[in-house]
């Protein structure tokens, strides 16, 4: 798709001009500038919190800039509400059709532009066969009279992007729409993409895959932590170099050490305690299979997307798979069963402390206890005594700072509830320790205690892997590191490969 | 609680009614009650022949075609799921009638409590053939186009127990129903003879905001005063038309006041719960604590009979005499009133074991 | 406890607040109390506070059972229907003695609560369109079993249920007390109560560490709807009739403001039993006061509504406090 054509000759379509975004005096955009022009595909990279987001909603008329303006044909424009951008020409495809599902095809193209007849009413031959005509342009025969929601989804997204460009879109932006489509509808809407390149359409793309993103743009535009900080064409960008831009990790300067609180991690060779073989589900995990021996930390790499944290809620039944499986020791685990998981001594503890960990309203010891209950329980009644013996030795052991057990956990410190986190884990002896993100959002001595803590458990034997986006975490933390790219393994770091620029490489899935 | 539904849907009805009895007052006190067919209908026609007081409605006023009822087809809407005692009487009642007299065809439908559904029983009575229509309203208002549909083909509408919203001679022929005022002046009545002019009176009003219960307290409490000087109301509590209701105030007043002698319910249902919490209070009702009531149930008029109740005044479900009676006058091409009370009978203990037998 | 914790030091706007939040509704039972002993006659005699605990068992077994499902952060419409529903099916039932219409009822009661907790559970429903559903779609069974009809109970068992006393204490009122006692162990003392609170805490955290939040959920609903059900077997039997077409009418309404007076939040993940006690006494107190006194209806819907404004309100303070 990099074609001949040459983006700078082109006039602006579109343009930002350092535009700032606050909320609740967090700057999520700085100063950004953006050019677009006329048949230019531009890629918007960045990670989580980047503030990717953020700039198409400014772009789109959902967010106003506090700062900066934006010039539409080089005329400044303000989009007061997302019509306004639609109307000058803005449109946006999520990776969610917004269409209405239960309207026909054609309905739905020409929603609210009906073609009339002579006495007022809507002439449905000609609608429908304006879009027959229209579709039938991006290579698309379905029957338009079809309500759309029994259509794929691909095709969905089809409609939905020709009816944008239809109304009179100078510029698409396209947020992940490749997301749950299925690789031969893929295929057609990067032919569409060509084809409204070729009528002048600028196209703004967003996507984590990077082979898409190598495949359908010609520039580049890479955002961290609010800013723009590269600005080029991406043929010329080598992978690595875009990853580390994203992670704001120089390439050269990568080196071991001294920066978290792990030792150095120690490879195992018992036999493995848990072996997943083929784990896939559609759209967000494809035949992953890894084994884990005890005492051993296993790091999993891989941006946003590449489904790290699906591969964890594979392991532990949170989510339900299409395919493949989890032995422990040997014997096979029910699939997308927590309890099945916890079991058979595999415990996850999720990304999202806040929203999926702790019970807010309960006190330190309710949750400590709480996967443990039954076991502290006698014939369905609580027993205080076997409780208080469990959270004491945690609350000593992981040195959880609380007034008395009784007290709130919501009360406490992010670090402190992560220990809560980890306490109601161990409680359950598993054998398998799945942490997605266990430091983030915790300040640094807690940060540290953890990690040691994470170092402490694999010692005596515990199964660990961790998932972190922070790369020094998972190099030193892990003895080795899997890293996944769009749902599949791309490579397995072993012993004297652990190491960042290593990482970074087959995080961005070059040839290295 | 049955006669809360009813009495609900009668709201509207009662205003223009209490306009009309206020004309009608001294009109009252027959003991007849309606199903000796042709006398009762005879005794209500003569009634309602009497009032040239209010204002009438004629053949020649409607625009109608004289009809000979033997050769007719008549319809009749009901309004209500027939899930309580008064639908069940109404239907019956208009429906014996209609035999009785000999109509040629007689189609009857039931709305189910649903107003849209009202509606288009009356056009399928209608495209029926129906020449002649008795409705008993859902509600005062949303029939207005079953009515146009009927007054397009100058078919007449007798309207019954439910006052419309609409233009009497004009929009229906006129409607018939009942006197709520008068029926709770009556239970005072009984109340002053049964007690003996001595009393401290309970009141159990109905479901708050419905017309029906204004009527049945206004009507009481007026009487009383006129004419039950040593009689006094110690409490007014509503009781929602429902027995449980009806039990658990009168639990409570009889506990603050236990000095209470007779108790007024609204409809017969809170009569029968305040009869089970005079029990629960140690007390014999009929005796220590005298009941009063209006509707005329089974349940309660039984109650007379076995000694434990004092007085019922009749809620007259049974349509049918009067309603053939007006319309055979009206196709005589007399002047019927536009608004028609009907006579409510009444029990008591020296007739309740004889008249247990026409409660409905 | 009152006394302890009004000290006479000027205590802030937010320990006033929260002094109300623990304790607001034993405050409003004690002041109800006080001014009923001036100026209600008769307030203070043994018969008439007899009467008041037997008039609010069914709004209390109710409100016991609403409470648990708030817990979970639900809601249960469906209660009077049940109601209407156990008291439909006694007269099909009461040859066969006491127990058995007594299992009968609650097995009814049972069957409706499966299905709320199957629709919540499994399905996905929300509560309150769930329970809305077989709110009305009970009444019109209860009434389609009852055939529409009132019917007389004279079964000498079932009325002595709702009538008869032993040592002065009426069997309803014991049967009340009974199942607070189990109510109140269920929630504080054992597995399953922790495990509700942890659901209404937090659902996903709940499912996240393995618990059988499903299971527990269905469970929550079959007692809520069984104890509905006992609910509507006392009311009849204390009616001496079966009444569907309005045992238990907006019985749900009163229930949840009990259990949101007696202190615990919508928002679930709290349950109070004794709190929901008091909040359904309070509720007959006031009731009680309005009808004494002869106060019109109009004004004691007003004084019922402001009274669950003020809860909610405070409890709203207590959301934010959080």
């Amino acid at each position: 798709m990099t074609d001949a054509r040459i983006p700078g000759l082109e006039p602006p379509v579109l343009e930002a001009r350092g535009v700032t975004k606050r909320f609740a005096g967090v700057t999520a955009l700085s100063g950004v500038d953006l050019v677009l022009r006329a048949g230019e595909s531009m890629a918007l990279m960045g990670e989580n919190g980047a503030g990717k987001s953020t700039l198409i909603k400014v772009l789109t008329g959902v967010h106003q800039p506090e700062e900066g303006e934006l010039l539409l044909d080089g005329r400044p424009a303000t989009f007061a509400r997302p019509l306004d951008a639609q109307k000058a020409g803005v449109s946006t495809i999520y990776q969610e059709v917004n269409l209405v599902p239960l309207m026909s095809v054609a309905q739905n193209i020409y929603l609210g532009r009906e073609p009339r007849g002579q006495v007022g009413l809507i002439d449905f031959r000609r609608m429908y066969a304006d879009a027959r005509a229209l579709l039938a342009e991006y290579g698309i025969q379905v029957d338009v009279r079809r309500p759309l929601r029994t259509l794929a989804l691909g095709v969905q997204q089809m409609v939905a992007l020709a009816r944008a460009v239809s109304i009179n879109a100078n510029v698409v932006i396209m947020d992940e729409p490749t997301s749950s489509l299925e690789a031969r509808e893929v295929e057609t809407l990067f032919r569409v993409i060509g084809l409204l390149r070729e009528r002048g359409i600028a196209i703004i793309y967003v996507s984590h895959r990077m082979d898409e993103i190598y495949r359908v743009c010609d520039t580049v535009t890479v955002l961290r932590d609010g800013r723009v900080v590269h600005v080029g064409s991406l043929s010329e960008l080598p992978r690595v170099e875009l990853v580390s831009m994203m992670l704001g990790r120089s390439v050269e300067k990568v080196e071991r050490g001294g920066v978290t609180a792990f030792r150095a991690a120690n490879e195992s060779d018992a036999p493995p305690v848990l072996v997943a073989t083929d784990l896939s589900r559609k759209h967000q995990i494809d035949g992953i299979s890894l084994s884990i021996r005890p005492g051993e930390v296993v790091g999993l790499g891989g941006l946003l997307g590449s489904g790290r944290s699906e591969t964890l809620k594979g392991l532990s039944g949170v989510m339900q798979l299409d395919r493949g499986g989890v032995t422990i020791d040997g014997k096979s685990v029910r699939s997308g069963s927590v309890p099945a998981a916890i079991r058979a001594g595999i415990v996850m503890l999720p990304e999202d402390r806040k929203a999926e960990g702790i019970v807010p309203n309960l006190s330190v010891r309710d949750n400590i206890v709480l996967a443990a209950l039954p076991k502290l329980s006698r014939g369905g009644f609580t027993s205080r005594r076997k409780q208080d013996a469990v959270v004491d030795v945690f609350i000593k052991r992981l040195h959880i700072k609380v007034s008395s057990p009784d007290q709130l956990v919501s009360e406490l410190s992010g670090g402190n509830q992560q220990k809560v986190m980890i306490a109601r884990w161990l409680a359950m002896t598993p054998k398998v320790l799945l942490l997605d993100e266990p430091t983030r959002g915790i300040d640094v001595g807690a940060k540290a205690e953890v990690q040691a803590l994470i170092d402490e458990l694999a010692h005596e034997g515990l199964a660990i892997v961790l998932v972190s986006s922070e790369v020094e975490e998972v190099v030193e933390g892990s003895a080795r590191v899997i890293v996944l790219r769009d749902g599949s393994i791309e490579t397995e770091l072993r012993g004297d490969q652990v190491d960042e620029s290593a990482l970074l490489a087959a995080l961005a899935g070059s040839a290295s | 609680m049955k006669m809360n539904r009813k009495g609900r849907g009668l709201f509207s009805a009662a205003a223009c009614v209490a306009v009309v009895g206020l004309a009608l007052t001294g009109c009252t006190n027959t003991g007849t009650t309606a199903t000796s067919g042709d006398t009762a209908a005879a005794t209500d026609a003569a009634q309602t022949a009497a009032p040239v007081t209010g204002p009438t409605c004629s053949l020649a006023d409607y625009k109608g075609d004289k009809i000979d009822l033997t050769q007719a087809t008549v319809g009749f809407s009901q309004s209500e799921k027939e899930d309580n005692p008064f639908r069940i009487a109404e239907t019956q009642s208009i429906t014996d009638e209609a035999a009785k007299i000999g109509v040629k065809k007689f189609i009857k439908t039931n709305a189910q409590s649903t107003l849209s559904k009202q509606i288009s029983d009356i056009n399928d009575l209608i495209s029926q053939g129906a020449q002649i229509l008795i409705v008993a309203p859902l509600n005062s208002d949303g029939l207005e186009p079953a009515l146009a549909a009927a007054r397009a083909k100058n078919i007449p509408v007798i309207t019954i127990d439910r006052k419309l919203n609409a233009t009497a001679c004009t929009d229906y022929v006129s409607f018939l129903g009942s006197n709520f005022v008068e029926q709770g002046k009556r239970a005072a009545d009984q109340l002053i003879a049964g007690t003996g002019g001595t009393a401290k009176v309970a009141v159990l009003l109905g479901s708050s905001g419905n017309g029906v219960t204004t009527d049945r307290t206004s009507g009481f409490v007026d009487e009383i005063k006129a004419k039950g000087p040593n009689i006094t109301v110690v409490a007014q509590q509503t009781g929602d038309f429902a027995r449980d209701k009806g039990q658990s105030v009168t639990e409570q007043l009889l506990q603050s006041n236990p000095d209470i002698t007779a108790i007024y319910a609204e409809n017969d249902e809170m009569g029968l719960g305040a009869q089970a919490a005079i029990i629960a209070a140690g007390k014999t009702p009929g005796k220590d604590i005298q009941i009063y009531s209006i509707d005329g149930t089974k349940n309660a008029v039984e109650q007379i009979v076995a000694g434990a109740y004092n007085g019922v005044i009749e809620s007259n479900p049974r349509f049918g005499p009067l309603a053939f009676q007006t319309i055979k006058d009206f196709m005589a091409g007399t002047a019927v009133g536009q608004n028609v009370i009907i006579q409510d009978s009444e029990y008591d203990p020296s007739n309740a074991a004889a008249k247990v037998g026409a409660a409905f | 406890m009152t006394q302890a914790t009004v000290s006479l030091r000027v205590p802030s706007r937010s320990a006033v607040l929260g002094v109300f939040q623990k304790y607001g509704v034993y405050i409003a039972i004690v002041l109800l109390l006080l001014y009923n002993l001036v100026f209600t006659p008769n307030f203070f005699a043994v018969d008439n506070f007899r009467t008041q605990f037997v008039q609010v068992v069914p709004v209390l077994i109710v409100a016991l059972g609403m409470a648990l499902v708030i817990g979970t952060e639900g809601i249960d419409l469906s209660v009077g229907a049940v109601m209407a529903l156990a008291a439909a099916v006694i007269p099909l039932y009461v040859g066969y003695g006491l127990v058995p219409t007594l299992l009968i009822a609650i097995g009814v009661g049972a069957v409706i609560g499966l299905l709320n907790g199957s629709m919540v559970a499994f399905i996905g429903v929300q509560p309150i369109v769930a329970t809305l559903a077989v709110m009305v779609a009970g009444r019109g069974l209860a009434l389609l079993i009852a055939n529409e009809q009132l019917k007389s109970v004279t079964s000498p068992e079932v009325l002595a249920l709702g009538r008869d006393s032993v040592l002065g204490i009426p069997y309803s009122v014991l049967i009340a007390a009974v199942l607070v006692g189990v109510v109140a162990i269920l929630v504080n003392r054992t597995t399953f109560g922790k495990q509700l609170i942890a659901i209404g805490g937090s659902r996903r955290a709940a499912e996240l560490a393995g618990l059988p939040v499903k299971r527990i959920l269905l469970i929550v609903y079959v007692l809520c709807a069984s104890l509905a059900a006992v609910a509507g077997v006392i009311g009849t039997a204390r009616l001496g009739a079966s009444v569907p077409s309005t045992l238990g009418n907006l019985i749900e309404l009163s229930a949840i403001t009990a259990v949101v007076v007696g202190g615990t939040p919508l928002s679930g993940g709290q349950v109070k039993v004794l709190g929901t006690l008091a909040g359904a006494v309070l509720l007959q107190f006031i009731s009680a006061t309005l009808i004494k006194h002869n106060v019109p209806d109009a004004y004691s819907q007003i004084a019922q509504a402001i009274i669950i404004l003020v809860a909610v309100y405070i409890q709203r303070g207590k959301a934010r406090v959080k």
